[in-house]
């Protein structure tokens, strides 16, 4: 069961990915703000249609739910702002693998002491091999990423 | 003062992280896809707000635009809802190493392939080898 979630998660990283670089297409013409609008609204409405159907939930009992699991949106509008704010400061390359660092310590963190009544799993041995080989392949992903871009500039 | 800029980048990666806890958690009552909903409509309200003070592009480049540069928000329902189903099951980090995973990978083949209006930039062995890192850290996880 759960290697088909693995797979389906390595799909949604795809599925992002494509999303950045359709969004970074489009935001280059409307703006930044514009492009993030956009997603989210024209996302909202398929997800309308798509709940009216086949929701098996009750959306609007999200009104009884408690307010620090609805500040969600906060952390996702958050994400945007601080990758708006640093971009421009530390560059594209550094923001995005910066940021990728902070995801997975945090994910692990929040698994190891079964934060926000999600399952706990420690932090062990194991994890922290593959934090460690991570930590390598984003350096590696920098190093040829900074060769990629000096060579673009010589290109120019 | 650049390290300021640095940590901030590391907690944008952090929020991440613990929006898709919470909307695990807050999908196992209100429901799945209702919580990927609920995000889209409050998201939506709070942009549609900073839009109207801070905006300074050109929404209106939406009817103009090719309609595949439109597919966002398409892509962005499909990703959180594997998240909001995938978290309660497989947990909150091997949940976020394949997404970043999958990222990685798609944005390396992108840039090779030079799709969705990219600039094309081949991919270095330096980065084959990354891919087979986080293949065994994932496999470790796992």
């Amino acid at each position: 069961m759960s290697i088909f979630i693995l797979i389906a998660s390595l799909i949604g990283g795809v599925l992002l990915s494509a999303q950045s670089s359709v969004n970074g297409s489009f935001s280059s013409k409307a703006g930044t703000l514009e492009s993030a609008f956009l997603t989210f609204i024209t996302g909202g409405m398929m997800l309308f249609i798509i709940v009216l159907f086949f929701g098996t939930g009750n959306f609007l009992s999200f009104l009884e739910a408690p307010g620090w699991q609805l500040s969600a949106v906060w952390f996702g509008v958050g994400y945007l702002f601080l990758t708006i704010l640093t971009v421009p400061k530390i560059g594209v390359i550094a923001a995005n693998l910066s940021a990728i660092i902070g995801q997975l310590s945090t994910g692990m963190l929040i698994d190891n002491f079964g934060w926000f009544g999600g399952m706990q799993i420690s932090f062990d041995l194991k994890r922290l091999l593959a934090l460690g080989l991570m930590l390598i392949a984003l350096w590696l992903i920098y190093q040829a990423n900074i060769k990629d871009r000096k060579q673009a500039l010589e290109a120019t | 003062m650049k390290v300021l800029f640095y940590i901030a980048a590391l907690l944008a990666g952090a929020a991440l992280s613990v929006e898709g806890a919470l909307y695990a958690i807050l999908g196992e009552s209100i429901g799945k896809l209702e919580s990927s909903l609920y995000n889209f409509v409050v998201g939506t309200i709070i942009l549609g707000i900073a839009l109207l003070f801070w905006g300074k592009g050109t929404l209106s480049y939406t009817v103009k635009a090719p309609k595949w540069q439109l597919t966002g928000g398409l892509l962005g329902i499909i990703y959180l809802t594997v998240l909001v189903i995938g978290i309660p099951l497989i947990g909150v980090g091997l949940a976020m190493s394949s997404v970043v995973v999958g990222q990685l990978v798609m944005s390396m083949i992108i840039e090779h392939k030079g799709w969705l209006g990219s600039p094309m930039v081949k991919v270095r062995p330096e980065k084959i080898i990354a891919v087979f890192l986080m293949l065994v850290s994932i496999f470790l996880i796992y």
